[in-house]
């Protein structure tokens, strides 16, 4: 090749590649700031693009020049440095190398800052996992913070993003109150000045400091921050649990009266609030949970006047629909519900549903002047009746019903008196003081019932997680009177409760 | 720290080693000679040929041996140099200045180990850069020379072959330990810079420690918090203060002043970079049923580097020491434990595991219980002080006192040690011992670590107990630290001018780099080589790829799986020789014992030092052997 054909090559390269980055530059071009009341120009087509989307840098949340350098020095490789990084971190973390695991997360980070996932990922790592790894439970807490530290780095990075601060409230609130060692960690928390600085010491209460996490990411979305990956619902029903869980927690820690009671007031009224909420469902319609009840009430007036358009038509279509059963699904619906056999559950159950009356089906057996209002009311009822089975569905999910109860039961007098009781009652026998311990089980049992037999709460004695818990209690009062060599009292004042729970709890020995 | 590669003793190593080198020299001549022989004959004919390789060897003896002068290869240094620094080498040196003055922006001094990440960091970027300048140096020269004719002006001169080779390698080498020694004095500067800092304290960060009858026992608090981290004080009220170690170091408090209003002052940082001279012993397992393991129990770790053993039983681990004598531990045994624990049931959480530590004379049996502890877990990588203890000379406390027979599971069956008929049960009946002539046989003694909790485990590996003979000087360490660096830029370069002697630049570079690479999977290589590995050699690993088959099925019995398995043994010779061959450099870096503080043993440079000189002299009369058979130097 001559000379001459090189130089040519040469300049017909250098022709194309002018003219391949000219639309790059069209592309490319920066957004301009508008100056003494000239506008700014939008900039090229990946520039507008970033704007509408929120996407550039200066919109996620703070820059750090350090991991601009980073991402540029890893020359378009960022995402296979990334995957190093993260394979590296695994290795550290599986040979217990918590120094390079901890310098390997903060060089990932820096290539990746706006990448969720990562924080999410391996702030639950370090809180979680490599905390879980220590035997000393003052370093289990130090990993658990640094998981929380990580996210809140996360959080300078990505100011929108509400699933982090979610997570941060999550972590403070679960990872502290709920461990093995929850006892110690509060108490650390509590002492922890370097995490909280200027906080007072009573506002340092993990299920306080979760919530107010909680809240700031319920300010976030409400802001506009799209939520992604969680639903809307477990999203805001953690900032009212939060204070649930402080007043149960105040209880645990022995404090009782007017400070329990002011709680357990707020947490109802956060909950009633969570309750009134506009929560969307899966077909296009919202809902509140606060409003079932109203709803049931709708339906029963609708219901009410349906049957007074048609008096005993409702019973007459069930009597017909009754008699239209095969004889084995009438065998299995008069059988007893408990002696039924598996095949007959399944027939009553089907039976059920065919002898059900929908309001529709009594409506349309109504004829002249009256049947027009009365389809009007069929369809205000189902409608009505769909809507709070939707309502019912997702309260079940949050345990909506329980929740409020236990708020609203939790403020008696009878409760707090019943759960100090018990308290000192634990505490004496910590002691070995039998003697006291048993006194105070004997007052604290006799509240129970008394709060039991409230009319105010007339479903708390079949409530499965009372049940629970109460059962736990006698558990502890047999250890009190074995420890006492005496017997188990008869009649024992709780003795429905047993009756009630022991079958859904088999490790329960039922005194003798 | 943690060593996974436990090099054997010395003289073990080096009859193993020198046995595998002798062979594959060996191998390799035939398979240079037969080759050479092949080509030359198809070229030249068998007589001429037999000619031109006897008179080769005969000359190779001249070259190599014979007629070699150290005067000429001084002046191909000076050479080597000269070109060095004509190419810009210090640019390497100004790029390393340039990393450390960023350093800062990536290195996190609240780390719980900040010193590992610096020393990390340097030895590192050291590594890396230098290892780059030798790759280029040394596999662009020749190949200049010989585009450029340069070399004619060389090898017209009264010199060598064999002198061209070795003044390139001897001359880079020399420009890189000017460069190394340079880097060096600066890391030194950067780690001790970036690690110094102090703390302050007044009267009001304390608080009182009292008795339960109100009486102030002393003071306790925080210092202030710098670079991250904070030290929790405690203050007789006599005024003696102590410092607890977070971070990996302490800091010296001075009270002045009667407790709590004194006007306290925090020293600088302190034992941060140290050089602990260890010593290490050999570690066994005994089980449950008080039987003697090769290993321990698995927890369900996925890195099976630590055993465990069961608390609340006989299991025990047991470190074998040899040569402990009066004149090294005039006063006792000062040893360090590093602990892994783990609970089968959460126990006391405000408590750690409680161990045990004896000392047993594996002759006698003579167990002396001297020490009950708390388990601190993984203390080195925390930062915080390990399991430290002291077994003094004379032992007059003991918390247990008996003859310990040591069962093995032999060929006879249960084999006790010592047997029972020499058993002297006297020897337990002393209330003082001493540590040498008691517990002490022919310098060889053992430590028990036996964990005391039910239900709950110790783990540990045989670098985890380890005697503290004295400390080193950290700048010595850090120097031999470079040292290892040294050594792996010596092979880079043997390697790179060996291989430019007869390959392009780039393609030269391109080898050596496979060279390097290749030596990373050394260990898996000759895992392959021994059949350890699951899915067969590599043909059979080849064939289980494309057919994705799972490496844990057995193939079909058949033809095709015979012929499979007759090619992986034939393969498997070769990758035994070509794991041999390739320079194992990742074993050269020894920044963890720096990192870590840990004098880095004089047996393990030696070993390495014969190992470099073991690849480069042959690589570099390869070279010889290349450049002399192509055309331009003759």
């Amino acid at each position: 090749m001559t000379f001459r054909q090189i130089f040519i090559r040469k300049i017909v390269y250098l022709g194309i590649i002018a003219v391949l980055l000219l639309p790059l530059f069209w592309l490319g071009q920066p957004a301009t700031v508008g100056a003494r009341g000239v506008s700014g120009g939008p900039g090229g087509l990946l520039a507008q693009l970033r704007t509408e989307y929120g996407l550039s840098e200066a919109e996620l949340g703070e820059i750090d020049p350090t991991s601009e350098a980073m991402r540029l020095a890893t020359l378009g490789l960022r995402g296979v440095a990334a995957n190093i990084l993260w394979k590296q971190a695994d290795t550290h973390k599986m040979k217990k190398d918590w120094t390079s695991l901890s310098a390997t997360l903060e060089q990932l980070v820096k290539l990746e800052p706006h990448f969720i996932s990562v924080w999410r990922f391996q702030a639950w790592n370090l809180s979680y996992n490599v905390s879980a790894e220590f035997d000393d439970y003052r370093k289990r807490y130090d990993w658990v913070i640094r998981g929380i530290e990580f996210l809140k780095k996360g959080i300078r990075y990505n100011e929108f993003e509400p699933k982090l601060v979610w997570d941060t409230g999550w972590f403070i609130a679960q990872k502290i109150g709920r461990a093995d060692e929850w006892k110690q960690f509060r108490r650390l928390f509590r002492d922890d000045d370097d995490f909280h600085a200027t906080r007072p010491k009573e506002l340092r209460d993990n299920w306080l400091v979760g919530k107010e996490w909680f809240q700031r990411g319920e300010q976030m979305v409400d802001q506009g921050a799209v939520l992604r990956g969680i639903s809307p619902l477990l999203f805001y029903s953690d900032r009212p649990m939060c204070q649930m869980n402080y007043s149960e927690y105040l209880e645990r820690d022995g404090i009782f009266g007017e400070r329990a009671k002011r709680s357990w007031v707020r947490a109802l009224e956060e909950w009633l609030e969570f309750g009134n909420r506009e929560f969307p469902t899966s077909g296009d319609e919202v809902i509140r949970l606060n409003d079932r009840e109203a709803l049931d009430r709708q339906v029963a007036e609708a219901a009410a006047r349906l049957d007074e358009l048609a008096p005993g038509l409702r019973e007459k279509i069930r009597q017909e629909k009754l008699r239209r059963l095969t004889p084995e699904e009438r065998i299995a619906l008069e059988t007893l519900p408990q002696e039924r056999t598996v095949e007959q559950q399944m027939q009553a159950f089907q039976a059920e549903a065919k002898i059900t009356v929908s309001h529709r089906e009594v409506a349309q057996r109504i004829s002249g002047p009256n049947r027009q209002e009365a389809l009007r009311l069929a369809d205000e009822a189902e409608k009505a009746m769909e809507k709070s089975e939707r309502i019912v569905q997702q309260r079940t999910i949050v345990n909506f019903e329980y929740w409020r109860m236990r708020a609203q039961f939790e403020q008696t007098p009878q409760a707090l008196e019943a759960r100090e009781l018990i308290y000192l009652g634990d505490e004496a026998f910590r002691n070995s003081d039998l003697i006291r311990a048993k006194e105070y089980y004997d007052k604290g049992l006799a509240k129970w019932r008394e709060l039991l037999d409230l009319p105010e709460f007339p479903q708390l004695v079949k409530d499965g997680s009372t049940g629970r818990e109460l059962l736990d209690i006698i558990r502890n009062y047999q250890r009190i009177l074995d420890a006492r060599d005496e017997p188990w009292p008869q009649p024992f004042i709780l003795q429905d409760v047993i009756d009630l729970h022991k079958d859904r709890h088999p490790d329960f020995q039922v005194p003798q | 720290m943690v060593i996974e590669k436990v090099l054997p003793p010395f003289w073990t190593w080096f009859v193993q080693a020198a046995l595998v080198w002798v062979a594959l020299i060996v191998v390799v001549c035939v398979f240079g000679l037969l080759l050479a022989s092949f080509v030359l004959t198809v070229e030249r004919g068998f007589k001429r040929a037999a000619v031109s390789i006897g008179r080769a060897i005969v000359e190779a003896f001249t070259d190599l041996i014979g007629a070699i002068s150290f005067r000429r290869i001084s002046g191909l240094v000076f050479l080597a140099i000269k070109e060095s620094i004509r190419r810009r080498v210090l640019a390497v040196f100004a790029l390393f200045i340039l990393l450390l003055l960023f350093a800062g922006w990536y290195i996190d001094p609240a780390s719980t180990n900040p010193s590992v990440l610096y020393l990390n960091f340097v030895l590192s970027s050291t590594g890396y850069l230098i290892i780059l300048l030798a790759l280029f140096l040394s596999c662009y020269s020749l190949p200049n020379d010989i585009r450029n004719r340069t070399i004619q002006t060389v090898v017209t001169k009264p010199v060598r072959i064999s002198e061209i080779v070795f003044g390139r390698v001897a001359g880079f080498a020399l420009v890189g330990t000017v460069l190394l020694l340079l880097m060096c004095g600066v890391s030194y500067l950067f780690v001790i810079s970036g690690l110094s800092h102090t703390h302050t304290l007044s009267s009001e960060n304390l608080s009182a420690m009292t008795d339960p009858q109100g009486i102030v026992e002393g003071y306790t608090g925080f210092t202030s918090t710098v670079h991250g981290h904070k030290h929790r004080v405690y203050v007789d009220p006599d005024g003696k203060a102590r410092v607890e170690m977070r971070h990996g170091h302490v800091h010296r408090l001075e009270v002045s002043g009667i407790p709590p209003d004194a006007k306290y002052s925090l020293g600088p940082a302190e034992e941060a970079l140290l050089a602990r001279v260890v010593v290490y012993g050999d570690l066994q397992f005994r089980d449950r049923d008080g039987v003697d393991t090769k290993e321990g129990l698995n927890v369900g770790d996925e890195w099976t580097y630590r055993g465990y053993i069961q608390g609340g039983s006989p299991a025990a681990f047991i470190w074998t020491f040899a040569g402990i004598t009066p004149r090294r531990f005039p006063d006792g045994l000062p040893l360090e434990l590093n602990l892994g624990v783990f609970r089968t049931h959460k126990g006391n959480i405000e408590k750690g595991v409680l161990g045990s530590i004896a000392v047993r004379n594996p002759r006698t049996g003579l167990t002396v219980e001297t020490e009950i502890f708390e388990s601190k877990e993984f203390a080195l990588n925390q930062g915080v002080s390990t399991n430290q203890f002291f077994i003094p000379r004379l032992i007059t406390k003991a918390s247990s006192v008996q003859i310990i027979q040591r069962k093995r599971i032999g060929p006879q069956g249960v084999e006790l040690d010592p047997p029972s008929e020499t058993l002297d049960h006297q020897l337990a009946k002393k209330q003082e011992f001493d540590l040498f002539e008691d517990l002490t046989d022919n310098g060889k003694l053992e430590i028990w670590i036996r964990c005391l909790e039910p239900g709950q485990y110790f783990g540990a590996a045989k670098p985890d107990l380890y005697l503290r003979a004295r400390d080193g000087y950290f700048a010595l360490n850090l120097l031999k630290g470079f040292l290892g660096i040294w050594l792996q830029m010596t092979i880079v370069l043997a390697y790179g001018v060996m291989l430019s002697t007869f390959l392009s630049a780039p393609v030269a570079l391109i080898a050596t780099l496979g060279v390097m690479i290749g030596g990373l999977f050394r260990d898996f290589m000759t895992q392959l080589a021994f059949g350890q590995t699951w899915g067969g050699g590599p043909f059979e690993s080849f064939y289980r790829l494309i057919t994705q088959e799972n490496v844990m099925t057995q193939l079909e019995p058949g033809l095709g799986t015979t012929l499979l398995k007759m090619a992986d043994v034939g393969a498997r010779g070769f990758l035994y020789a070509a794991a041999n061959v390739l320079p194992p450099l990742g074993e050269f870096g020894w920044s963890n014992f720096v990192a870590y503080g840990f004098d880095i043993p004089g047996e393990v440079v030696l070993i390495r030092l014969l190992q470099t000189v073991a690849i480069v002299l042959p690589v570099c009369v390869a070279g010889y052997f290349f450049l002399k058979a192509r055309e331009v130097a003759e």
